[in-house]
């Protein structure tokens, strides 16, 4: 085996990642030619919702090293920013969409300016408190929010198989994005902080720069899901921003593999589809996921796609070696 | 005159919440992790005291340590299980502390919402008062009983606390261990004892705050988020990991959500704890107490 196809190479192991995430784009892609059920096909959207978001914060935590609590939050306020547009202005979908990108985007910048400074688990206390209060303001806000009526948003598309659609490619364009990011100095230098923060900063990474950089792209990738998700579903309320929702997110993730291109694409079809099944044996998936999610981090740190690909490269190499 | 009783009321909320924001720092100070599991704890010693008062018909004093032996349980098992690996293997496990701390603890504390939620349903119980009167004036304040017993409990326990750390040998152990936990070791100190102690001395103050407050928040699987989010709050005010910054921390958020209940807004009043957060980390980021960190 030459030494650029060695499986631990870099890029060779993020081409091989997204290859993977292609194909399993393109299952996706065939699935409604075999899933005739309306309601299936609804659970596929919606865990092409929470697989945006797991993307968003997988980018964050699992290549930049820093943890943000706050995924579906981010989320809520993406899909409150089209609705309230909508609700208040009229605005249509075509100008509440990118606003549900640019304010979450927004806010990322500044609350990443003032908490990126410091290091550790200022983040995750930060975000996991705005979390919280913000849902508060929303639900507490009767006269400018409806509160926990929630908004009416305008429609995504007339039929579910449109709908399901437009989900996936914005699905496709993330991964891709995501992949484009990694492959360039900039995903390289998310690594090395995540690493080594203080070696990275001494070799002249601007470490506060590219933090804030995930952050935004995270916050901005929430947001979207959200909006897009509160057009689908013609309502956003703040039960999007509930810290189950967000550990829904890291439960994905962290099963599917933190840090790897693929795993939270494999990560949230299987939680999102096993949720599902699971509520009918008795509502207990909560439980499943979070007690999954303390036996993969102590245990098998790259979830299921580490597990996978560690068995594939043992078979190659031993069969490499004589 | 309602001045004095917002500043008087104020200090009183302040002090549960030194009582659940104390054992996050002292957490923090020994393993530099935060719990995020820390209003779970809180959760169980409310669950366990109503559970125990109403479901056997024992007397609320009897209960309360029911509640603080919960707390202590749940904290030691988190450490023997969970925390353990953070130090065990340190060297291999330096680069993702940060990392394995949170989703482990974020994972714990789902798993505990979601299984009393199962086990015991999730709507909310009403917990028995310690002291069943509604107002008693002493000098020119009106306060429940309830309140009073909770402000008089919490400021024993306080001081109790800061004696077992400053004057006890597994205080001093334990302030040896924060401040090098190898050079604690090669002193010969046991630091997973110093540990585990920590975790349990949080896990009794956060189940009895929980305790003595469940005839007020009515126990339910999700009680705890909220003080978890003001300590965590308190906590970065005060200074990570210092025990009297988070004190004082506490005690100004108190006061200063009486007031803002009043004058500002009440529906909002619990935005000003991450007002206060933004403020601090823009203009004081090692916090009011903390020592800026020392980077090597």
């Amino acid at each position: 085996m030459s030494a650029r196809q060695h499986p631990n190479l870099h890029t060779s192991k993020l081409r091989s990642e997204f290859l993977l995430s292609l194909a399993i784009l393109g299952l996706l892609a065939v699935a409604p030619a075999l899933i005739q059920s309306n309601y299936w096909l609804g659970v596929l959207i919606v865990s092409m919702y929470f697989a945006m978001m797991a993307c968003g914060w997988n980018l964050l935590a699992g290549y930049a090293g820093q943890f943000s609590l706050a995924p579906a939050a981010f989320a809520m306020l993406g899909g409150y920013s089209t609705g309230l547009l909508a609700y208040h202005l009229d605005a249509p979908l075509w100008i509440g969409l990118p606003m549900a990108i640019i304010i979450p985007g927004l806010v990322g910048l500044v609350l990443g300016r003032i908490v990126l400074r410091l290091s550790g688990a200022y983040l995750a206390l930060t975000t996991l408190s705005f979390a919280e209060i913000l849902r508060l303001v929303i639900y507490n806000s009767i006269d400018f929010t409806r509160g926990d009526q929630g908004l009416n948003v305008p429609e995504l598309y007339d039929g579910r198989i449109g709908n399901y659609y437009i989900f996936l490619a914005a699905l496709t364009l993330i991964v891709g994005l995501i992949y484009w990011l990694l492959r360039r100095p900039a995903g390289r230098f998310l690594q090395a902080i995540r690493d080594d923060e203080i070696g990275a900063a001494s070799r002249g990474i601007d470490v506060l720069r590219y933090k804030t950089i995930a952050f935004i792209i995270s916050c901005a990738i929430c947001g979207f899901a959200g909006g897009l998700y509160g057009a689908f579903a013609r309502l956003v309320s703040p039960e999007l921003g509930l810290i189950a929702q967000t550990g829904l997110v890291i439960a994905m993730v962290v099963i599917g593999g933190m840090g790897t291109l693929a795993g939270p694409l494999i990560g949230a079809m299987l939680v999102y589809t096993a949720s599902e099944l699971l509520r009918d044996v008795g509502g207990i998936q909560m439980i499943v996921f979070a007690a999954l999610v303390i036996i993969f981090a102590r245990f098998f740190r790259e979830g299921l796609w580490g597990l996978l690909r560690r068995a594939v490269v043992r078979r190659v190499t031993n069969r490499g070696t004589p | 005159m309602l001045a004095l009783d917002l500043f008087v009321n104020g200090l009183i909320i302040g002090l549960y919440y030194a009582l659940m924001a104390v054992g996050l720092a002292m957490i923090f100070g020994i393993l530099k992790i935060v719990n995020f599991a820390h209003g779970e704890f809180y959760m169980i010693g409310a669950y366990t005291y109503t559970l125990i008062a109403l479901g056997l018909g024992v007397p609320p004093w009897l209960a309360l340590p029911a509640a603080a032996l919960a707390g202590a349980l749940i904290g030691w098992a988190t450490e023997r299980w969970l925390m353990r690996p953070l130090y065990t293997g340190y060297g291999s496990w330096g680069l993702m502390k940060d990392e394995y701390a949170v989703v482990v603890t974020f994972g714990l504390s789902l798993l505990l919402i979601n299984l009393f939620d199962k086990v015991i349903g999730p709507y909310p119980m009403r917990g028995p008062a310690l002291w069943d009167a509604s107002r008693i004036s002493i000098g020119p304040f009106m306060m429940s009983g309830q309140k009073l017993i909770t402000a008089a409990v919490a400021i024993v326990l306080m001081v109790v606390l800061a004696l077992f750390i400053k004057r006890s040998l597994w205080g001093r152990q334990i302030q040896a261990v924060a401040q090098n936990r190898l050079g604690a070791s090669i002193s010969g100190i046991d630091t997973a004892r110093a540990s585990s102690i920590v975790f349990m001395a949080s896990g009794v103050l956060a189940a009895i705050a929980g305790a003595l407050l469940a005839p007020v928040i009515n126990p339910a699987p999700d009680v705890g988020i909220f003080p978890a989010v003001k300590s965590y709050v308190i906590v970065v005010i005060g200074g990570m990991g210092s025990i009297p910054g988070s004190i004082i921390a506490a005690l100004l958020l108190g006061v200063l959500e009486s007031f803002g209940a009043v004058y500002l807004s009440y529906d909002y009043r619990d935005t000003y704890g991450l007002v206060l957060l933004i403020l601090i980390l823009l203009l004081r980021p090692q916090g009011l107490f903390g020592e800026r960190a020392r980077e090597v």
